[in-house]
C-alpha cells in the first residue's frame, strides 16, 4: 500500500465524510486549530523576543521560557490534532497545494531550530540567563524561530485562500 | 443605516481596488492583511493571557500586576491598533461580508467589553500596582474580571474565524 493509498483511505473514512457533510464540524475544528496556532505563535514569539533581547529584559531567559513553553507545547498538540482532523476531510486537496507542503517544511525547520538551540546554544545558559541582551547565537535562534513561525502563519492563511 | 453605509462603501474606488483579484499586487493585499491580523491576535492573546493568569493567581508572581501591565500595555495597544487598521482594510474590501454579518456584529460588541476590561487594568494600577491584591473583595473581583476577559477574547477570536461561515444576512 503506497502513501497515496493511505491518504485515499483517510479520505474515505466515515470520520472524514462526517466532517465534509457537516455544516459546523469543519468550521469548529478550524476555529480550534486557529486558536491553538495563535497560542503557539504568541507564546513562542514572547520567548523569541526575550532571546532577542527585546522584551522582559529584566527577567531571566529561563523564567520566561518556563512560563511560555508549556503553552507552546500544549497548544502545538491541540493544533496538530485539529489540523489532522481538517486534513483527513480532504487530504488530496491539501496535498495538491504548494502552500501546504511549504508549511509542513517550515514547521520541521522550526522544530530543528528549537532542537539545535536546546542541545547546543542553551547549554551555556548559566552565563547569559540574566543578560538583557543574550549572545549572538541565542539572538539568531530567536530570530530564526520567529521568522519560521510567522511564515507558517502566512502559509496557513494562504491555504485557506487558494 | 448599516445597509446604506455598506452600499456606499461598496461603490468607492478604494473598495474596488482592495477587492481586485485580477492583478497579483492587489490580490495579495487582503490575504496579507489577514495574516498580519492573525499575528496581532497572537500578541494580544498572549499578553492578555499573562495578565489574566496573574490575576487568577496562576503564573509568575515575582512582579507586581501593575509592573506587568506597564510592560505589556504598549504591546497590547500596538496590536489593537494594527488589528483595527487591518480590520478596516478587510471591511473596505468586502463591506457587506462584515457589516451585515451578525457574527461580525457580535464580535464588535464583545470587543468593546473586552477592551474596557483591559483599560481598567491599566487605569486601576497606575497609582497602585497592587490594587487588585490588597483586599479579599478585590482579589475576588480580579478573578471574575480575568475569567471574563479570557472567555471574551476566545469568543472574539472564534467569532472572527466564524464570520466566513455563519451570520450572513439573508435578504
Amino acid at each position: 500500500m503506497g502513501i497515496v493509498d493511505l491518504f485515499q483511505w483517510m479520505n474515505d473514512t466515515s470520520l472524514a465524510e462526517s466532517i465534509r457533510d457537516s455544516v459546523w464540524l469543519f468550521p469548529m475544528f478550524e476555529t480550534i486549530h486557529v486558536a491553538a496556532i495563535v497560542l503557539v505563535v504568541g507564546s513562542i514569539a514572547r520567548l523569541d523576543l526575550r532571546l532577542a533581547g527585546l522584551v522582559a529584559r529584566n527577567r531571566p531567559v529561563t523564567e520566561v521560557q518556563n512560563e511560555m513553553l508549556p503553552w507552546t507545547w500544549a497548544s502545538f498538540v491541540v493544533a496538530t490534532v485539529f489540523g489532522l482532523l481538517l486534513f483527513v476531510s480532504k487530504p488530496m486537496v491539501y496535498l495538491s497545494m504548494a502552500f501546504f507542503d511549504v508549511k509542513m517544511i517550515l514547521i520541521l525547520l522550526a522544530g530543528l531550530n528549537m532542537l539545535t538551540f536546546q542541545h547546543m546554544t542553551f547549554r551555556s545558559v548559566g552565563r547569559w540567563d540574566r543578560d538583557p541582551l543574550p549572545p549572538v547565537a541565542v539572538r539568531l535562534a530567536g530570530g530564526l524561530s520567529l521568522a519560521f513561525w510567522i511564515s507558517v502563519v502566512v502559509c496557513g492563511r494562504f491555504i485557506g485562500f487558494v | 443605516m448599516l445597509q446604506e453605509l455598506t452600499d456606499w462603501l461598496s461603490r468607492t474606488d478604494l473598495s474596488a481596488l482592495l477587492s481586485d483579484t485580477t492583478h497579483l499586487e492587489t490580490w495579495l493585499i487582503i490575504p496579507l492583511s489577514q495574516t498580519i491580523h492573525i499575528l496581532s491576535v497572537a500578541v494580544v492573546m498572549i499578553s492578555i493571557g499573562v495578565l489574566n493568569l496573574r490575576l487568577l493567581g496562576v503564573g509568575n508572581s515575582k512582579q507586581t500586576f501593575g509592573r506587568l501591565t506597564t510592560q505589556l500595555t504598549p504591546w497590547i495597544w500596538s496590536a489593537l491598533v494594527i488589528l483595527f487598521v487591518t480590520g478596516v482594510l478587510q471591511t473596505l474590501a468586502e463591506p457587506s461580508r462584515e457589516l451585515l454579518n451578525s457574527t461580525f456584529q457580535l464580535k464588535m460588541a464583545l470587543l468593546v467589553i473586552a477592551v474596557a476590561i483591559t483599560i481598567s487594568y491599566r487605569v486601576t494600577t497606575t497609582k497602585n500596582p497592587n490594587y487588585w491584591d490588597v483586599t479579599a473583595d478585590r482579589r475576588r473581583m480580579a478573578r471574575f474580571l480575568a475569567s471574563t476577559s479570557l472567555v471574551l477574547w476566545l469568543c472574539i477570536l472564534s467569532a472572527g474565524r466564524l464570520i466566513a461561515y455563519f451570520g450572513a444576512f439573508e435578504s
